[in-house]
């Protein structure tokens, strides 16, 4: 782990990515013990404030902190954007690998309702499950997460194909492993530095997709300072104060930038061979 | 009467690739000159510096390289002073280079002849219609059948031999002074490298032109070259006449490289004893098919019905307790369809009986089956996983087969390794901090962790240097004294096969053509296509 983290440092990508994470991730650990304000606290005579000495980052249409806002709000935000992402991953991680391995007709049912479900967006997808599930905060993580889960089937299915022939697999099944056992210790782990890069970019399109949710009113509800919330709110009072909008969006910016070089380095730190 | 010019002079020249982990030296002081007309082979084996001394002479050196101020003289130009254009105006015109794998060295978007008229357009000022019946007749030339078609295949529609004689027409094309060959047979199969062979001195003799010929191929550089040189970790460290060189060497390393060179006369096993070669088969394959590709649901609905592509034809072999048996064959024969049938990789029709028990398919291979028969494949690089330390590659067969302990285990992978001599220690590595050698060490100790009764070996050593194959070869022979291991040894290197097998299977396109004994396989095949196999090889050095 620690030979790990030596080589992502290593890299200049590597090394970018893990300090613009680590702020994220900073924020989120104890960004309610940093934040100056009360993040829900309204003050009607200091609307639509600029940066400034009191309010380093100013204030929005209620006068509250969004400093304060984004702090404590980087929670909500990022954790559910990374939980939806795994959760996606691992399970189209499993089902590209395991269509992969079994090959023939199982492949093509798997392949073609991947496929199939493909040609929906991901947001309507989401949409769709959010509909049925009733909505939630879960829900939305829940519903995220499958609509990731096709995508992350085919880039996993199209790498493990070429593990599948390696040499090491037919030794498995020569020697007589059982299916669990090669897709997941014998092929998975040789799947995992194309996911890995992919799993990091997927994090901002996660933090973008549950704002969407969020503004449509079927993911997290306000007050609640969750930053896609934070701009699909502040899309309305652009002319007023622009720094509404600008603040959240960097800061989804940050984790967007942060997570793809995060994937960068590890690519290149995950792979034994470099 | 003054010496003529040599047509290639490398003076003083060393080579270095800066590294990560530091200066490698790939080539040390190195001195060589080729006459016109003369052939001199360049042997050694992988990382010893043969292909970046090819690379060097065509000036195109990766970015990390860096060279010392030797000379490098085309004729009486001297290389490292040429300008890029200058040098892109001498390649392909004055100085030539034949790869390795024609597949991979012709373009599969561009049709043979227009690949082979570019170099006459660009280097002769031909026009296209002049450069096409150029290309047709060079390509008459080098024994094609039907240039005119030829010129307007694709390089998939051509075979690996017939792709490797176009690379060469473009080679000699503008009747250069120089031409590199790298290992330009390793590729294809030992009767059609037999022929490019052929074509290869012949054109040598007719265009006296200066060649370079790399191979770790000690028996195929004694056949075509005059002089030869030798390359050890980037020194060159014999050079002289193929004859001197090879049959009273100087030099420890050249003598050691030659004694590796699998010898048909000198026998490394001993002959089974008659009451062993009447015992009762170990396994028996029964009339074993096997047929690749499925129709899939939409062919079936229009009722197209393309053959399937045959892999082994009703192959009949058996192998009794501690024989080896050879299979030999081309590329294609169906040998490692043979290997994966018996080791349930493919599904088959047939029968095989191992140990007295039927085996009709895949579902009858149940545990003890698996145990007894294990396979070794070719490539150690792809069958070690990459992401597995070789403590945890060797321990899968050991928890499939018996329940140990966690020291237990550990003790029992320090003995495998050393069984195969590793150091115990390698148990924490990574297959790629090894060696190939070493690799292919691992995958036997794997083989070898259930005590099995038969071991497929798939052409384990074709990948392997022949100093370490010889030391592979010996240590299986030594396992299979110790446990009385059966082999079925899957190669194309026939002079290895008639050294160590009691009986030899020749395959051809799925077929069983011919199953000998060794003695007979020497002397006196009697089916055609043995013969010509028998013939093609090349007669090993010293």
């Amino acid at each position: 782990m620690t030979d790990l983290l030596r080589r992502l440092v290593r890299t200049p990508q590597g090394a970018a990515g893990l300090v613009l994470v680590g702020v994220v991730l900073l924020a989120v650990i104890v960004g309610p013990l940093l934040a100056p304000y009360d993040p829900e606290a309204m003050a009607p005579l200091l609307r639509y404030k600029g940066p400034g000495m009191t309010h380093l980052l100013g204030t929005d249409q209620y006068g509250r902190d969004i400093l304060s806002r984004l702090l404590v709000g980087a929670r909500a935000t990022v954790v559910m954007a990374v939980l939806a992402t795994l959760l996606g991953t691992l399970f189209g991680a499993l089902l590209g690998t395991a269509s992969a391995f079994l090959g023939g007709r199982a492949d093509e049912a798997i392949m073609r309702t991947v496929d199939a479900i493909m040609s929906i967006p991901s947001l309507l997808f989401a949409l769709l499950i959010v509909n049925l599930l009733g909505k939630s905060e879960v829900n939305a993580l829940l519903a995220i997460g499958i609509a990731f889960t096709p995508g992350m089937a085919r880039i996993a299915r199209s790498v493990a194909l070429a593990v599948r022939k390696q040499d090491y697999v037919n030794a498995a099944i020569a020697r007589g492993e059982g299916s669990l056992h090669i897709v997941l210790r014998e092929m998975l782990p040789n799947v995992v530095a194309p996911i890995v890069v992919e799993t990091t970019i997927r994090v901002a399109f996660a933090v973008m997709l549950f704002a969407t949710l969020s503004f449509l009113g079927l993911g997290t509800q306000p007050p609640a300072p969750e930053w896609g919330l934070m701009v699909a709110e502040a899309r309305k009072y652009l002319n007023l104060s622009p720094w509404m909008l600008i603040w959240p969006s960097l800061a989804i910016a940050m984790v967007a930038i942060g997570f793809n070089l995060l994937g960068d380095g590890l690519r290149d730190a995950l792979n034994p061979r470099t | 009467m003054q010496q003529p010019q040599p047509a290639l002079t490398i003076a003083g020249y060393s080579l270095d690739y800066l590294t990560p982990r530091g200066i490698h030296h790939a080539l040390v002081d190195i001195d060589l000159t080729i006459a016109r007309g003369e052939v001199v082979g360049l042997v050694g084996e992988s990382g010893s510096g043969k292909t970046s001394l090819a690379w060097s002479i065509m000036r195109y050196l990766p970015g990390n390289a860096r060279e010392n101020d030797g000379r490098i003289l085309l004729g009486q130009d001297d290389m490292r002073r040429m300008t890029p254009a200058g040098i892109e105006a001498i390649r392909g015109r004055r100085i030539g280079m034949v790869f390795q794998d024609p597949s991979t060295s012709l373009n599969p978007t561009l049709s043979l002849g227009i690949q082979l008229a570019e170099v006459l357009e660009r280097h002769r000022g031909l026009t296209r219609r002049q450069a096409w019946a150029e290309g047709e007749a060079m390509l008459a030339r080098v024994g094609l059948k039907d240039p005119a078609g030829m010129m307007r295949r694709y390089p998939h529609q051509a075979s690996g031999g017939e792709k490797q004689r176009v690379v060469i027409a473009q080679a000699f094309a503008c009747q250069p002074e120089c031409i590199l060959f790298d290992e330009p047979t390793t590729a294809l199969d030992v009767i059609t490298a037999r022929q490019i062979l052929d074509l290869f001195a012949e054109l040598q003799a007719e265009t006296g032109v200066a060649s370079l010929y790399i191979s770790h191929d000690l028996a195929l550089v004694s056949r075509v070259a005059g002089r030869v040189a030798v390359l050890h970790h980037g020194k060159m460290v014999e050079q002289g006449p193929v004859g001197a060189v090879f049959g009273s060497p100087r030099e420890d390393y050249t003598r050691r490289l030659v004694a590796a060179v699998p010898r048909p006369d000198r026998r490394l096993v001993d002959d089974l004893d008659p009451a062993r070669m009447t015992a009762a088969p170990l396994v028996e394959a029964r009339a074993v098919s096997v047929e690749y590709g499925r129709r899939s649901a939409i062919a079936r609905l229009f009722g197209s019905d393309r053959a399937p592509v045959i892999g082994n034809r009703a192959v009949s072999l058996d192998v009794r307790p501690g024989e080896i048996v050879g299979v030999v064959g081309e590329s294609g024969s169906g040998k490692s369809t043979l290997a994966r049938a018996l080791t349930g990789l493919n599904p088959f029709s047939g029968e095989i009986v191992f140990d007295g028990r039927p085996i009709r398919g895949l579902a009858d291979m149940d545990g003890g089956y698996r145990r007894d028969v294990q396979i070794i494949f070719q490539h150690p690089d792809s069958s070690l996983n990459p992401r597995q330390r070789i403590g945890e590659i060797l321990s899968r067969p050991l928890r499939l087969h018996e329940r140990l302990s966690a020291a237990a285990e550990a003790a029992r992978i320090g003995d495998l390794l050393e069984q195969v001599r590793l150091p115990a220690a390698h148990a924490a590595r990574y297959p790629h901090q090894l060696s190939g050698g070493e690799k292919q060490r691992v995958a036997i100790a794997r083989a070898f962790a259930t005590a099995p009764r038969l071991v497929i070996c798939d052409e384990i050593t074709s990948a392997l240097d022949v100093s370490v194959q010889a030391a592979v070869i010996e240590l299986l022979l030594d396992l299979r004294r110790r446990h009385g291991t059966a082999y079925l040894f899957i190669t194309h290197d026939l002079n290895l096969v008639r050294q160590i097998a009691h009986r030899v299977a020749v395959m051809y396109r799925g077929d069983l053509v011919e199953l000998l004994d060794a003695q007979a396989f020497a002397t006196g095949p009697t089916h055609p296509y043995t013969r010509s196999l028998v013939e093609a090889v090349p007669v090993p050095v010293g």
